[in-house]
């Protein structure tokens, strides 16, 4: 084996983070399953990629699949932020998708609720 | 240069070059789901992808081996592999070249299931006669992996669990060796899942991307009188990166047929669709998946 080609790889690998990737979650406010005593005004999404604005998208609904949000979701560098009109005392849906400059598309959903 | 180094050579070479005006491919993600690379066996995904190394010490022996797959076209990929042997005594040398192409069939975001199949080509009388077969043996192969978030909110804790699982018909092109079922999966589970999609749990980035699993596989002879079956169950960690993945696993025999103690087996794993996702990450033709 080329110990010179696995250190170069190695170096590749470590310094590719910069790089367009999958965007994976890193941070949510309010985050995945959380229990609020006040509504939030607003959903959050930090991802680990910088984000295509025109193609990632971020939705909050309520058991009936109604749209939350109040305004076009923010989508700036790498993350995401929707307004929210007011919350009652219910369980809430966020779906996301988040796609990079490279295509890599990559989506998740959670739930979180006001009491 | 020796024949396997030209081959790699000449594939790399023209991928790169071609992928160029290619558009990029995930690996690993069907829906909401991220399916790490499992080490022991095989997962059910075509992508731009290297092994290197992966190293296994199991029943007084010690494997070094480097796997690379290239994607042609979205879903079609081909991975070719090349070991070192050592035994013991005087057992080593290179083993046999592999060749695998696999294609995904079918893909259900909503289920998280993919299915995908393929053909484990082992191309006899390529590795060193010490420790490699003359003959060539030909393994048709069906590979799947299912996540399980669609789990409902009462078994919202499975919701991280997936499987892969992998079966195939081992059929030699010569000499007297037997017919094998190959088989084997893995169950493992998602803190990123998780963290992500079911509850925070306040963990660190970097325990999030800790992926618990074991795997397991084994080789069943298929007619009554030649042997029974074998096999090793291998429970491990695998922490997943952005681009480069880092595994390791126990090797435990399931009967004395099987091998004697217990062995590990490690992997560096780069995403090469990451780090490379102009170039060489990207399907030789086709378009977007």
């Amino acid at each position: 084996m080329n110990s010179r080609l696995l250190v170069a790889l190695i170096a590749c690998a470590c310094s590719a983070t910069s790089a367009s990737a999958h965007a994976f979650l890193k941070r949510a406010q309010p985050s995945a399953g959380a229990v609020l005593a006040s509504p939030p005004k607003s959903i959050a999404l930090a991802f680990t990629e910088k984000l295509e604005p025109a193609l990632s998208c971020v939705n909050v609904t309520d058991s009936a699949g109604h749209n939350l949000a109040a305004a076009a979701p923010v989508i700036d560098g790498v993350s995401m932020i929707v307004p929210l009109r007011p919350l009652g005392r219910a369980t809430y849906r966020v779906t996301w998708h988040a796609v990079t400059g490279d295509t890599h598309r990559t989506e998740g959903a959670y739930t979180f609720t006001v009491k | 240069m020796n024949r396997f180094k030209r081959v790699a050579l000449c594939v790399v070479t023209s991928s790169w070059i071609i992928g160029i005006a290619s558009p990029a491919l995930a690996h690993g993600v069907v829906g909401q789901r991220f399916f790490p690379a499992t080490i022991t066996t095989d997962d059910p995904f075509a992508a731009d992808e290297l092994a290197l190394p992966t190293i296994t010490s199991f029943n007084h022996e010690t494997d070094i081996d480097v796997d690379y797959s290239k994607t042609f076209l979205p879903g079609f990929a081909v991975e070719v592999g090349y070991g070192h042997v050592h035994a013991s005594g005087d057992e080593r040398g290179f083993g046999n070249l592999e060749i695998a192409p696999s294609l995904e069939v079918y893909r259900n975001s909503k289920h998280e299931f993919i299915l995908t199949t393929g053909l484990e080509w082992e191309v006899g009388g390529t590795g060193s006669k010490a420790v490699a077969e003359r003959s060539s043996t030909y393994t048709p192969t069906l590979k799947f992996g299912k996540g399980f978030g669609d789990l409902p909110d009462s078994m919202k804790y499975l919701r991280p669990l997936a499987v892969t699982g992998t079966v195939g018909y081992a059929i030699p092109g010569g000499g007297d060796a037997p017919k094998l079922i190959e088989w084997g999966g893995a169950i493992e589970y998602s803190l990123l899942y998780l963290q992500n999609n079911v509850r925070d749990q306040g963990l660190s980035d970097f325990v999030a991307h800790i992926t618990p699993v074991v795997e397991f596989a084994f080789s069943s002879h298929t007619k009554p009188g030649e042997g029974g079956t074998t096999g090793t169950i291998n429970p491990g960690l695998i922490w997943s990166g952005q681009s480069v993945q880092l595994a390791a696993e126990a090797i435990v025999p399931v009967n004395r047929a099987s091998g004697h103690g217990l062995g590990f087996i490690a992997q560096l794993h780069f995403y090469i669709d990451d780090l490379f996702p102009h170039s060489l990450g990207r399907p030789i033709f086709g378009g977007k998946k």
